[in-house]
């Protein structure tokens, strides 16, 4: 068993890739997931992590030299925020493409304009289409929890695909939970050994990203894509084998609070959920039939089981902690894609977008609870006047 | 430095030959025999990294390469970063006994847009960390896979497409290149060993790759690969530019080391530009002037590495 510790989100993450056994992590500074680099600085200065810490002349280079690390057999770690994680933009496609199950953290920052170090989802969103795995963390054990099952995931054979591991800045990459940190033979029993094929070795030499002609084009994406719609068995897999050796048990997709009876729901991702579910929990203390659900796994978009799960519900309001303007739907990427994912219900679910907590300001409790009000005069109306809000200036 | 073994002469060369026809570059081109003499030099025991240029784009178009060693196509931004993270996890899996054999020579093949311009960057950290990389620019002074636009090493007064001459810009390129041997080689620490090449030479640069390979950290190369294409010039006339750049003086052969330049040919004397100029249709448009600040251009660079030999007309 492991012990239980009091640390932040930054050293979670450090503690997950110590466990892993990672051999080459690449560097640059940026706030707020710096701490999760000086961390891993101290375990290997110390002799507790037996891993090359590369410092990179940026984030760009951050993730060349992973993506060749990778290509060469080794598991890598890498991370960012903000602009660092736009700055590195070019290298990510190629890591997708050809199949390398890189890991990166990213501790979420504006980018600039604000340019103050708050926490947005705005960066890690930006990169949500170039063929990795994505998913958000509340707490410092989440993170822990979900580098390992990352790992697992990205790497098995029928993925083979990066990852990135989000965690808000501040709300997590610097509060300190209680976090139990397992022991290696569990993480043993867990995650196997990483092992490509497509490997860079002049025992059996092959080339590994030659240019192609566009015929090739279609079958290469398709295979992408594949691997993709490959995720979710796996990912099921890894919760139910992650639950039997820990003993935590998450779901993999949408985790429910409240929910049960709940007339109108909070969907978002990330800590400011766990705002959302203090405000829940006293509006049940009213007698208000609310609840909260927090996606767990936005790469893949789990449409199926939003569908599946959601369509009981008659208001659903999406928070977006994110700047995307001109978008669809008026808020933010999760609004435009929940309401993407329960068209096929028409009427049934009325859905509301709220983009808030921009710039790294928080979302009050007080917001949490104009949004729950809102959903519910929508709710008993069946009447959706304005389609999306801006906090705090529109509601 | 580690002890390698010295290629006397072309004929006592390896017969092996790890860069192999099925490319699909043009007749006369120089940076393909840059790679093979590379690769010759090299042996199997190697990984190659191409950045985005030529030699990616006519090398693995239809999804195959001409490579019987283990190649990755980097981003024309990140050979350097690419291969630092190659070396590293090689160093790393046999130190921690994940990896049963020995340490892989790791060698960029970049153009000069990846070494010289966008690369730059990337080239620069790799060096400064240490990484045992041999890094290797094969210069044809253009972006020419795009079809000739101009780069830092693009010679004063060579037409490109972003570079025509005309009636208010006679002389087309109007800036001299960018040196880039001499920029990296004084302030990267780990860097002990630099020096330039060229096709013409070509026992000179197989035993350049070697040493280069044999050093304990990194090595640059700068290796110069005329390209009949962008300079417009017969492809049978390939060696033959890249033997009159070295007589001109408008490339100097040299090793680096230890703060020192070391001088490669012995010439006895130099031949004005003009007589490397003249073949090649993209220095068609300039005038006397022209001809001449270029002389002085490389006048004044020869002098830098300790070329001071004078400049010799042919006899008419």
């Amino acid at each position: 068993m492991g012990k239980v510790r009091r640390i932040s989100g930054c050293v979670a993450a450090a503690e997950a890739v110590r466990l892993a056994d990672v051999d080459v992590i690449s560097s640059y500074p940026i706030r707020p997931y710096t701490g999760i680099m000086s961390e891993l600085a101290r375990m290997i200065a110390d002799g507790r992590l037996n891993a090359e810490l590369v410092y990179a002349e940026g984030e760009h280079a951050q993730l060349s030299i992973v993506y060749g690390a990778s290509a060469a057999g080794a598991r890598t770690f890498t991370g960012s925020s903000g602009v660092g994680v736009t700055f590195a933009f070019e290298v990510y496609s190629p890591i997708s493409g050809e199949r390398l199950p890189v890991q990166m953290a990213i501790g979420d920052r504006t980018l600039d304009p604000p340019g103050d170090f708050g926490s947005e989802h705005t960066d890690a969103e930006c990169c949500r289409d170039q063929g990795w795995i994505q998913g958000w963390a509340a707490t410092p054990q989440e993170v822990l929890d979900m580098h390992l099952i990352y790992y697992r995931v990205g790497e098995d054979p029928k993925v083979m695909l990066p990852q990135y591991v989000c965690q808000d800045g501040y709300f997590v990459t610097h509060i300190l939970g209680d976090v139990e940190v397992p022991d290696e033979a569990q993480v043993k029993e867990f995650l196997p050994p990483y092992k490509n094929h497509h490997v860079l070795d002049p025992k059996k030499p092959q080339i590994i990203g030659p240019q192609i002609e566009p015929c090739m084009g279609p079958p290469q994406q398709y295979q992408r894509k594949q691997a993709f719609d490959n995720i979710n068995e796996v990912l099921i897999k890894a919760h139910d084998e992650f639950a039997r050796i820990f003993g935590r048990r998450y779901d993999p997709f949408l985790e429910e609070f409240m929910t049960d009876d709940a007339e109108v729901v909070i969907f978002g991702q990330g800590a400011h959920m766990n705002t959302a579910k203090a405000v829940a929990a006293r509006l049940r203390n009213l007698g208000d039939k609310v609840g909260v659900v927090r996606l767990r796994t936005f790469r893949p978009f789990p449409t199926d089981e939003i569908l599946k799960r959601m369509s009981r519900f008659k208001a659903v309001g999406v928070v977006d902690n994110s700047a995307q303007f001109g978008i669809s739907g008026g808020a933010g990427v999760l609004f435009s894609e929940v309401r993407t994912a329960l068209y096929d219900v028409g009427d049934k679910v009325r859905t509301v977008g709220f983009v808030g907590g921009l710039g790294g300001e928080m979302i009050t409790h007080d917001e949490f609870l104009k949004m729950f009000r809102k959903l519910q005069e929508v709710a008993k109306t069946g009447k959706v006047e304005k389609r999306a809000y801006w906090l705090p200036f529109e509601l | 430095m580690s002890e390698f073994e010295r290629i006397p002469s072309i004929k006592k060369a390896p017969d092996e030959e790890y860069y192999v026809p099925g490319h699909r570059t043009c007749a006369g081109c120089g940076p393909a025999l840059c790679y093979r003499l590379v690769a010759k030099a090299a042996g199997p025991n190697t990984i190659f990294i191409g950045p985005t240029g030529c030699m990616y784009v006519a090398n693995t178009s239809y999804g195959c390469g001409p490579w019987r060693v283990p190649w990755i196509h980097a981003q024309i931004t990140n050979g350097g970063g690419v291969a630092s993270g190659i070396e590293t996890a090689y160093r790393m899996l046999i130190k921690k006994g994940k990896y049963n054999g020995e340490q892989p020579n790791v060698i960029v093949m970049a153009g000069d847009g990846g070494a010289v311009d966008i690369g730059l960057q990337s080239l620069s950290g790799m060096l400064y960390r240490g990484h045992k990389v041999l890094f290797i620019c094969y210069d044809n002074e253009s972006y020419a896979n795009t079809g000739i636009q101009v780069s830092p090493t693009t010679p004063y007064g060579a037409w490109t497409t972003f570079t025509p001459a005309g009636e208010v810009i006679p002389e087309g390129r109007k800036h001299f290149p960018k040196d880039n041997a001499k920029i990296v080689a004084h302030g990267h620490p780990y860097l002990k060993y630099v020096a330039t090449g060229s096709i013409g030479y070509p026992v000179d640069l197989m035993n350049k790759v070697r040493k280069g390979l044999a050093q304990e950290g990194p090595a640059y190369l700068h290796l110069h690969a005329p390209c009949p294409k962008g300079w417009q010039f017969p492809p049978d006339k390939t060696i033959e530019m890249a033997k009159l750049a070295v007589q001109t003086g408008m490339y100097q052969l040299y090793e680096f080391e230890n703060g020192k330049y070391t001088l490669s040919v012995q010439l006895k004397e130099r031949k004005p530009v003009i007589e490397y100029m003249k073949h090649q249709k993209r220095f068609a448009h300039l005038k006397p002037e022209h001809i001449e600040k270029m002389q002085a251009f490389v006048d004044a660079k020869c002098a830098e590495v300790g070329i001071t030999v004078p400049v010799v007309a042919a006899a008419q």
